[in-house]
């Protein structure tokens, strides 16, 4: 009987510690978008001419789609986790796993919201700039 | 009645931006009475900005009065949700994103390559370095005064020498830094003729207050003619009092420091004299070009201007002093 409550117990903890990792994904992905996009255009306009800036606004472009697309699918994932729709419960404040499971989902996709918007107004910049000044 | 507080506020808040409108009338150093291209875009930007701020604020202002004054009851879940999500999360993230994307493609042209002439600004503490560079690539040195033609992008390069400082002429331009070991870019098309103020706009020292300059807009035409005078050598002292200047001048070893070209003077520490009486300004913009100021400012350095480097001479005779302060307002 013990044995069976213990494996469910590890079982879902394995499940809670991966969606706990899952809820840093978003504002992992915006950091390194944001590294990437800087760290990028600083070597473009300090080391290479004019000509290699369109190349580098393309390679932006498509850095932030990607960017937005990854984040875009950890934060339905979370969403889904959150579960609004079915319980319409905003809180989960209760010390139950079902309560902890849809709270991660909740902090999940309001990090994953945010990220998507900073990455947005990272990529602004490549996209309304055309020149290294 | 509960309502009194806030109209006072209103009211205050609207005498107040009266008042600051107000102070900004005579506009040599101010925002909000752009003489340039540059100067009229960040204005523009600046109404932008205020607009976007306070339809921000009114509306939030709307929000809260509706909630707890006009329908303080409890509201449908859903209106209530809609109501933080759209005002406090979309609304704000499109209205910032509008505003961020109007301002970005202004920053390019504020840093638009020059159409002719470049000048050279290396702010010293605490004064300005000046030197233009005509399109031959000869250097005329000069300091502590900006001349710009009208109608022209000129170009300003901008260096410092051992700490921070902000190059900042408001009615003309945008604010950059100027940093040591490091050149900075910006330019400037003024559009009317005139004198405008510059300061430093980055705290760097005693006397970072008291550094300032004046900019001063010409026709191309009055351009031409004072580059090329400026060009040329110091005017010989004109009367016996001059002249005696020029003695002490050489006597009390200011050509250590100071350059005056034409004669022996060749110092590279501080400003450049040789068309110092031609300036509009004494002491990097904070005295006038009398010989009173002069031989106050000759006399009293260091108390005019805390911690600069050049001593005062204060052990001159008032005579002496007098001589010194008519050979410099002579060389124009």
């Amino acid at each position: 009987m013990s044995d069976i409550r213990d494996e469910q117990d590890a079982h879902e903890f394995r499940a809670e510690a991966l969606s706990l990792w899952r809820i840093t994904f978003g504002p992992l992905i915006w950091a390194l978008h944001f590294v990437c996009s800087y760290g990028a255009t600083a070597l473009v306009c300090a080391k290479a001419g004019a000509e290699a800036v369109p190349v580098l606004r393309m390679g932006i472009g498509i850095g932030t789609l990607l960017a937005l697309a990854l984040i875009f699918w950890f934060g339905l994932q979370a969403w889904r986790q959150w579960d609004l729709r079915r319980d319409r419960e905003w809180e989960n404040d209760a010390g139950t796993g079902e309560d902890r499971h849809q709270f991660l989902g909740h902090a999940g996709f309001l990090l994953a919201a945010i990220s998507f918007i900073g990455v947005v107004y990272v990529a602004l910049p490549a996209l309304f700039i055309g020149t290294c000044a | 009645m509960r309502l009194i507080p806030s109209v006072t506020l209103l009211r205050s808040t609207a005498l107040l931006t009266g008042l600051s409108l107000l102070s900004a009338c005579e506009g040599r150093q101010s925002v909000l009475n752009p003489a340039g291209r540059d100067a009229q875009d960040v204005l523009g930007l600046i109404w932008v900005m205020f607009g976007g701020a306070a339809l921000l604020w009114f509306l939030l202002g709307a929000i809260f009065a509706y909630v707890t004054r006009v329908e303080p009851r409890e509201m449908p879940r859903r209106w209530g949700e809609a109501l933080i999500i759209g005002g406090g999360v979309i609304f704000p993230v499109i209205l910032l994103g509008a505003l961020l994307a109007y301002s970005l493609p202004m920053m390019a042209p504020q840093r638009a390559a020059e159409e002719g002439l470049k000048v050279h600004i290396t702010a010293e503490q605490w004064w300005w370095r000046v030197a233009y560079e005509l399109p031959d690539g000869r250097r005329i040195v000069s300091a502590n005064e900006l001349r710009l033609p009208v109608g022209r992008r000129t170009g300003l390069v901008l260096n410092a020498h051992k700490v921070i400082h902000a190059f900042w002429v408001p009615a003309l331009g945008g604010k950059v830094d100027m940093i040591p070991g490091r050149e900075t870019y910006l330019s400037f098309q003024p559009e009317e003729p005139g004198v405008y103020r510059g300061q430093c706009a980055e705290f760097c020292g005693a006397s970072h207050a008291l550094m300032a300059f004046e900019t001063v807009v010409m026709t191309p035409e009055d351009y031409a003619a004072w580059l090329e005078a400026e060009a040329a050598d110091a005017q010989k002292p004109a009367s016996a009092e001059a002249y005696r200047g020029a003695e002490v001048f050489a006597r009390e070893g200011c050509g250590a420091c100071h350059t005056v070209r034409g004669t022996s003077a060749a110092g590279q520490v501080g400003p450049d004299l040789t068309h110092v009486g031609s300036r509009k300004s004494l002491g990097a913009g904070i005295l006038q070009m009398t010989q009173d100021d002069l031989s106050r400012f000759v006399a009293h350095t260091e108390a005019i201007k805390p911690e600069v480097a050049m001593p005062s001479y204060d052990h001159l005779t008032l005579k002496d002093l007098r001589a010194l302060a008519a050979y410099l307002k002579g060389l124009t």
